[in-house]
């Protein structure tokens, strides 16, 4: 097949998939099921033939229409960039395809669940390939809304519908700085084209706005401060559709476009992103701690994480962004299967400190969660480790110490946090009848987290060249040679500190009390303190306070002086012009005060259709 | 705008003229079976709807371009379409299938006579868009205007006299005072009405010996303006619509509304001094308003019928920035974004309150604190339901995103922040229509519909409904995939109207150097 038939079967199989879905398999949970993971092995296929097979960049773009002189333009701008993130989503996607099966096995809306998940495959996959921001947009607009309905897959539950309307309503927040920076490029350049922007860039810098304005976009996908608060909340929707879209893909997608339109970013931008992200970081990391929820504690390393790709981005490594990007999409998704194993083996109880001593119960979920912790924690040659110290190491190289400082103190939290999640987890007794009965969990479960997390988590990094084909690791070449062997850098003194003391520490701490969370037992304070909600908080103040009621005052203007006042006051004073007999059959009955203005409008109309 | 072909008068005037006899038939045969006049009914919504589509779609090219088709019709009317108003009739015939859909499985007193009247405003909005001259546009207007207070009056819900009422006096005002600056135009330009056909008026005026007072223009502007709800002369439309029975409703608000959007762009901007000045200014002014007020108005609504009705307000303010663009800047994109938005607005706000309607009938509510959860019960109203508030806040994939976007980029030399103010309503829209998806479908079921539904079981959507809500939402898919289908027809008289609006600014510039 030519490259560009294999891109456009790519990017609309999983669209046919969930028309069909829509249309024919709704109630036939299982087809659906199987039909929508077959797309997304072939998709896979498609994508690892591409990478092996095409060398450069491959474009091809079409007019969809005009309006006044702005072309809608459609295009696929494959480069080598684009090619690894193609290879990441759709690889990692199909194993949660399969995962997904022995999750949802109970679920009666299994159909519409599947669907979803193949939109969602159509609009990540259209920003991977799309040549041009509109187009970016309106991919990025899709996922937003593929997020939105998988968030709501369990509608009958309250926090799930606020969960999903609120990963919306934030997406949106930034997609509304995302359209004005688009509007800009258009304004200032006449064109939306990645590849023409990047010429215009060549001979003349980019004003500040634009970037920020972009950069708005990446700050809703991507959970970034301020509008991070969607993240945790959305791990509302099922386990599998937590590690897809709120940890590997969806919120990479932000990284990715970053990376895609770097060269739009001036320094301004670029410092703003370098230090909120390593504050992130850190933040992030440490609010892990104060979690009991497995997903939530998980979804707060994911905001960790991205913290630490958009302090790449901003230090100008949009390299090492990506390349931690696809690291940790293997093991975060890892994780997350991991643990929607552990809550399906569990009854579905997703409470830490009810679990316990599942290691010896769920053998294979446990190994390959211990395998995707090492990596998160940047066990030297682990998959994380190369990306991640990589990144460190850059900020200590570039002086920017204090941005070294928050990412080493991340580092900490990533080996507290996951310390603390073995030991609640895994090790000790079972704190619950659930725990006690676990079970683990059938093959089309086991199988896609043992690929991912033995395969992937452990071996990516050092085995790159086996696992990762040439054509992916261009990309990524340049910063891994750099970065294999350093282990005299102050980078890998921090990582191995914090993994000592971090990950030891807190094995050990996190074991005094079984059946209760330590810091919480030690200091309530603390914990209280990093259980962070301040800015859903403030947040839902000014809905509450300032929106609510500024709605409801207008709502109140409008109907006092705009309807009340002025309207009654003119149609008043018009009736009393027409005289007595209107105004009385005006309070007599309103049928026939209409029909007399019906009657006195049809005349006048006639009258001056006569006297002319 | 300006050349008409001779071509195939039949079908247009079939198109329009079928519901009108079907619809008097039904009116003088009160007594006709059931059956029968059902089919007949069908008959009458359905035949325009395929002539429509064919002679929008390029299939029908055929036979020659029909864009600009000029016929001299029934009692010295002149038919044709053109650019701008060729997506309009087929959007129009499209919306009337659906509401005609609806009308028909809607339980009624004196059915044949409310069918009768449906049909009437169909013909009636048809006809309007398909006129090239003054006297018809009027006509058409007060033809199918007639058929929607009486039906609102007498089959409307709650509070329909008062909204009928003052929908009245609105409309017939509105209508009024647009006519009356035409006529003052036309007596300046030495026109009679009998030859006042849209191109006329045009070249008459633009002899550089006429020049109108700004009032002339202000008031045929603000005319039309109260017709299409624009702020401050929105009161009416809110109560109007949610009062009416829900097929009148779809076509009030998703077609016939449009006559006063389709009177500024091809009377009002083309014709008369609209874009410069301190009168553009003031329309910009009224347009945000609508953006903004009207979106924080929805934000305050508790009841589902009354916040799409205002929200369709609300989404007037995008379309209007749209021509304002055109036509006091000239840029030709904003105009094309407007008509298209114009298109897909009719589309997904028929296909919301026919929705809406399939709630009320089946929980009898339309309060948000009595709805809830109704997603488990009628899981494919749900889905329709959420599937119409998406094109409605402009997901891609539906018309409304091209238009929204195309709106938003078309505004792109103005000042940062009122692109940022009237951008802001992508948030807000999300805001009250999402709000109201949860609040309706989402969450635990509510203690009412609980009752109700062990009282009277009801079921999802019935093959009819979702017939109907598959025309429309059908249609702004197909458009939003195939944007071309609607800028093809658009982007000629755009561009036209754009020129037309550079060289007024620049005349205005040279006359008068001190003004921008």
């Amino acid at each position: 097949m030519d490259p560009l038939q294999s891109l456009h079967w790519i990017l609309f199989l999983p669209l046919i998939s969930a028309a069909i879905i829509a249309l024919f398999l709704r109630r036939q949970g299982f087809i659906a099921a199987w039909f929508s993971t077959a797309t997304a092995f072939v998709i896979a296929g498609l994508a690892l033939n591409l990478l092996l097979t095409t060398q450069g960049k491959i474009g091809w773009h079409y007019d969809l229409a005009k309006l006044g002189e702005i072309s809608l333009g459609f295009g696929y701008l494959l480069d080598a960039n684009a090619r690894l993130m193609l290879f990441v989503v759709s690889f990692v996607a199909a194993w949660i395809h399969l995962f997904s099966i022995g999750y949802m096995q109970d679920d009666e809306a299994r159909g519409r669940f599947f669907g979803g998940l193949s939109i969602f495959m159509f609009s990540i996959l259209g920003i991977v390939l799309a040549d041009n921001l509109l187009m970016t947009f309106i991919f990025w607009e899709l996922v937003g809304f593929s997020s939105y309905m998988l968030i709501a897959h369990y509608f009958d539950k309250d926090f799930a519908a606020a969960a999903s309307k609120k990963a919306f309503i934030t997406n949106r927040v930034g997609d509304l700085g995302f359209i004005l920076g688009i509007a800009f490029c258009l304004k200032q350049y006449g064109t939306l084209n990645f590849e023409a922007l990047s010429a215009v860039s060549s001979f003349q810098g980019f004003p500040v706005v634009v970037g920020l304005l972009l950069m708005c976009g990446f700050l809703g996908k991507s959970a970034q401060f301020p509008l991070h608060v969607w993240l945790t909340d959305a791990m509302a929707g099922p386990t599998p559709v937590s590690a897809l879209i709120h940890a590997a893909t969806m919120v990479a997608a932000g990284v990715y476009f970053m990376a895609r339109v770097s060269f739009l970013l001036a320094p301004e931008v670029l410092q703003w992103m370098a230090v909120s992200g390593a504050g992130m970081a850190a933040l992030a990391g440490l609010c892990a701690l104060a979690q009991t929820d497995i997903k939530k504690s998980l979804a707060y390393s994911t905001l960790a994480h991205l913290g630490i790709m958009g302090c790449a981005l901003g230090l100008g490594h949009p390299e090492l962004a990506v390349l931690h990007m696809a690291m940790h999409a293997f093991f975060k998704a890892t994780l997350f299967l991991g643990a929607g194993s552990v809550i399906h083996g569990c009854h579905h109880e997703q409470d830490m400190l009810k679990m316990g001593g599942l290691l010896k119960k769920m053998p294979i979920t446990a190994a390959t969660f211990i395998a995707a912790t090492l990596s998160n924690c940047a066990v030297p040659f682990f998959a994380g480790w190369y990306s991640k110290d990589a990144i460190i190491e850059a900020a200590w190289h570039q002086n920017h110490y204090a941005i070294f400082a928050f990412l080493a103190l991340a580092a900490l939290a990533t080996c507290l946090y996951s310390g603390r999640m073995l030991r609640l987890v895994f090790l000790g007794q079972p704190q619950s009848k659930n725990a006690e009965h676990a079970h683990e969990s059938p093959w089309t479960m086991t199988t896609p987290i043992i690929i991912l997390g033995l395969g992937y988590s452990i071996a990516a990094g050092f085995a790159t060249d086996a696992l990762i084909p040439a054509s992916a690791r261009q990309v990524i070449a340049k910063p891994l040679q750099e970065m294999a062997f350093h282990l005299n850098a102050p980078a890998t003194w921090v990582g191995l500190l914090a993994l000592t003391f971090g990950l030891l520490g807190s094995l050990k701490f996190y074991g005094i009390f079984p059946g209760r969370d330590s810091l919480q037992v030690f200091s309530p304070q603390t914990y209280k303190l990093l259980e962070y909600r301040y800015f859903d908080h403030a947040y839902r103040w000014y809905i509450n306070h300032i929106q609510r009621r500024l709605a409801e005052f207008i709502a109140f203007l409008d109907l006092l002086i705009i309807n009340g006042l002025a309207v009654r006051w003119i149609a008043g004073g018009f009736t009393a012009a027409l005289g007595q007999i209107t105004s009385r059959t005006f309070h007599r009955g309103q049928a026939r005060g209409y029909a007399v203005w019906i009657t006195l409008g049809s005349l006048l109309f006639i009258w001056f259709l006569l006297a002319r | 705008m300006e050349t008409f072909s001779q071509l195939n008068p039949t079908l247009l005037i079939a198109a329009i003229f079928t519901p009108i006899v079907v619809g008097l038939i039904l009116l003088a045969g009160k007594s006709l079976p059931r059956s029968f006049s059902s089919a007949f009914a069908f008959l009458g919504f359905a035949l325009p709807a395929v002539i429509a589509i064919w002679l929008f779609l390029p299939c029908s090219e055929a036979f020659g371009s029909p864009l600009k088709l000029r016929v001299t019709g029934l009692w010295g009317f002149n038919l044709g379409l053109n650019g701008i108003s060729s997506p309009l009739f087929a959007m129009t015939a499209v919306v009337g299938l659906a509401a005609g859909i609806k009308a028909l499985i809607q339980e009624v007193e004196s059915r044949n006579t409310y069918l009768g009247l449906i049909l009437f405003m169909l013909g009636g909005t048809l006809g309007v868009f398909a006129t090239d001259n003054i006297v018809g546009f009027y006509f058409f207007h007060e033809f199918a205007l007639i058929p929607t207070f009486i039906l609102t009056l007498y089959w409307g819900g709650e509070g329909r006299r008062s909204a009928a009422m003052q929908m009245a006096i609105y409309l017939t005002v509105g209508a009024m005072l647009s006519l009356a600056g035409i006529l003052i135009a036309m007596s300046a330009a030495g026109l009679s009405l009998g030859e006042a056909t849209f191109v006329k008026l045009f070249l008459a005026l633009h002899t550089p010996q006429i020049s109108l007072p700004t009032a002339t223009a202000a008031i045929t502007l603000f005319g039309f303006g109260t017709l299409a709800s624009l702020f401050p002369f929105h009161s009416w439309a809110a109560p109007g619509y949610s009062a009416a029975p829900t097929p009148v409703s779809m076509i009030h608000a998703g077609a016939l509304k449009k006559f006063g959007l389709y009177g500024i762009i091809i009377i009002a901007a083309a014709s008369m001094n609209l874009g410069q000045g301190s009168l553009s200014n003031w329309f910009l002014i009224c347009a945000v308003a609508n953006v903004v007020i009207a979106g924080l108005i929805c934000l305050a609504q508790r009841d589902l019928k009354q916040l799409i009705s205002w929200s369709s307000v609300a989404h007037m303010g995008p379309i209007f920035l749209g021509i304002w663009v055109c036509t006091s800047r000239g840029v030709a994109a904003g105009l094309d974004a407007a008509i298209f938005l114009m298109v897909a607005h009719g589309l997904s706000c028929a296909a919301l309150f026919l929705l809406a309607n399939a709630v009320r009938t089946r929980t009898g509510t339309y309060r948000f604190d009595e709805l809830g959860g109704l997603a488990k019960h009628t899981p494919i109203l749900a889905a329709c339901f959420i599937a119409a508030t998406m094109a409605s806040v402009g997901l891609p994939g539906f018309g409304n995103f091209w238009g929204e976007i195309g709106v938003f980029l078309s505004l792109k030399g103005e000042p940062l922040w009122l692109q940022a103010l009237i951008a802001s309503t992508v948030v807000i829209s999300a805001v009250y229509s999402l709000r109201a998806v949860a609040s309706v479908f989402f969450g635990p079921v509510s203690k009412e519909i609980t009752e109700r539904f062990s009282i009277a079981p009801f079921k999802d959507l019935s093959g009819a409904e979702r017939l109907a809500t598959f025309v429309l939402l059908g249609a702004s898919l197909v458009i939003g995939f195939a944007p071309h289908l609607i800028t093809r027809h658009t982007n000629e008289d755009a561009e036209g109207l754009a020129k037309i609006a550079k060289i007024k600014k620049a005349l205005s510039n040279s006359a008068n150097p001190s003004v921008r």
